[in-house]
């Protein structure tokens, strides 16, 4: 993982960028920024989710 | 990547916008597509007081804290789902929040109210609650805010939640859904209060970073019992196509809402009248929920003589 940046790290993990943050001593980094052998990341996922969103359906109540 | 407003290195890339903000320019940006939601489909004004439905995850309390910064009228509300280590957890982190800020937020215990508790409506066919545990929040956050009077009900539903509804119903072709997917639903009935989306132009990566950003204590985890659901599915299918072309989601939910709704709308009103038991607005004779809560209880009482 050395001198990776941001972007190729959640590659190399199969990581989507669109799902996660990584963030460095409280601090989001965007993808470009070049990580050294030493930084300690946090991934953080961002997806939730369950049940869709509904409107009130025809014919089934609500 | 520098910040676009003042060139200092940034923290937040929105790729879809070809954009990126440094954390001290951040929030401002996020609070200003929420403000362009709210104004641009008449969501609410600052004269009207909003419930906020609050879950403790990130979108919720996101929504809460920015529409208070906008200078919003907006309290909260939290429905006790018993959903074991995770409803506590998430309950702690809407109460922590509603006092750390002064506000008011109402909760619903549902095992005090109904008798059961979510994970006693898992589906025979997929052994997951989601969508009966989506009617028991729609109920109980509607019955809330009319008897309060509240006029309007906000949730934190993003573009990703909505483009993976939006996907969900295309590929089941779910017409009477599709006509009615959007960032409002008026309403219709006395009963029944106005829904708003006002995230929903707003990625979860950009709701996640604001709650970062604005240090905002929210459940990170995820409910135990979405594992594996569908909309999950969608999403990750709608991520992998955003990675290569950045905006896709946006311009499937948007494009659907500015050409494509139309197209499936149904001329026919929706004629709803009461719940013969609860007094709820609905299209049946007995609502959804009532008819939920009868399975509930059967549920329930089945599991307690199995382990009495």
């Amino acid at each position: 993982m050395d001198a990776a940046t941001v972007g190729e790290v959640l590659k190399r993990l199969g990581l989507h960028s669109d799902a996660y943050l990584v963030v460095r001593d409280e601090e989001i980094l965007t993808r470009d920024v070049r990580l050294k052998s030493e930084d300690a990341v946090d991934v953080i996922p961002v997806i939730s989710g369950g049940a869709p969103p509904r409107p009130f359906p025809r014919g089934r109540g609500a | 990547m520098r910040c676009i407003k003042c060139r200092r290195p940034a923290n937040v890339e929105v790729r879809r916008h070809r954009s990126a903000f440094c954390a001290g320019c951040y929030p401002g940006w996020f609070r200003d597509q929420v403000e362009r939601a709210v104004s641009h489909d008449r969501m609410f004004t600052r004269d009207q007081k909003v419930l906020v439905a609050i879950s403790g995850g990130k979108d919720s309390l996101a929504l809460w804290h920015a529409l208070l910064k906008l200078g919003y009228q907006a309290d909260g509300m939290y429905i006790r789902l018993g959903i074991a280590d995770y409803s506590r957890r998430s309950q702690a982190k809407s109460e922590a929040f509603a006092e750390k800020h002064g506000l008011t937020l109402h909760e619903v215990d549902l095992e005090g109210d109904a008798g059961f508790k979510v994970p006693d409506l898992a589906q025979e066919r997929d052994g997951k609650p989601c969508a009966s545990c989506g009617t028991v929040k729609r109920y109980h956050f509607n019955k809330l805010a009319a008897d309060l009077g509240y006029p309007v009900v906000a949730t934190g539903h993003n573009l990703d939640d909505e483009a993976a509804t939006l996907f969900g119903n295309v590929v089941h072709w779910q017409t009477d859904y599709l006509g009615r997917q959007g960032p409002v639903l008026e309403s219709t009935h006395p009963k029944l209060v106005r829904k708003v989306k006002p995230l929903y132009r707003l990625a979860e990566r950009d709701t996640a970073a604001y709650a970062v950003i604005e240090r905002i204590d929210y459940i990170l985890e995820e409910c135990p019992m979405a594992k594996g659901a569908k909309s999950l599915e969608y999403k990750d299918l709608l991520n992998r196509l955003e990675e290569s072309q950045p905006g896709a989601k946006h311009r499937f939910l948007v494009g659907f809402l500015k050409q494509g709704r139309q197209a499936v709308k149904s001329a026919e009103p929706v004629v709803l009248r009461e719940c013969a038991s609860c007094g709820q607005p609905t299209t049946a004779e007995v609502c959804a929920y009532c008819r939920m809560v009868e399975r509930g209880k059967r549920k329930a009482a089945v599991k307690a003589a199995r382990y009495a």
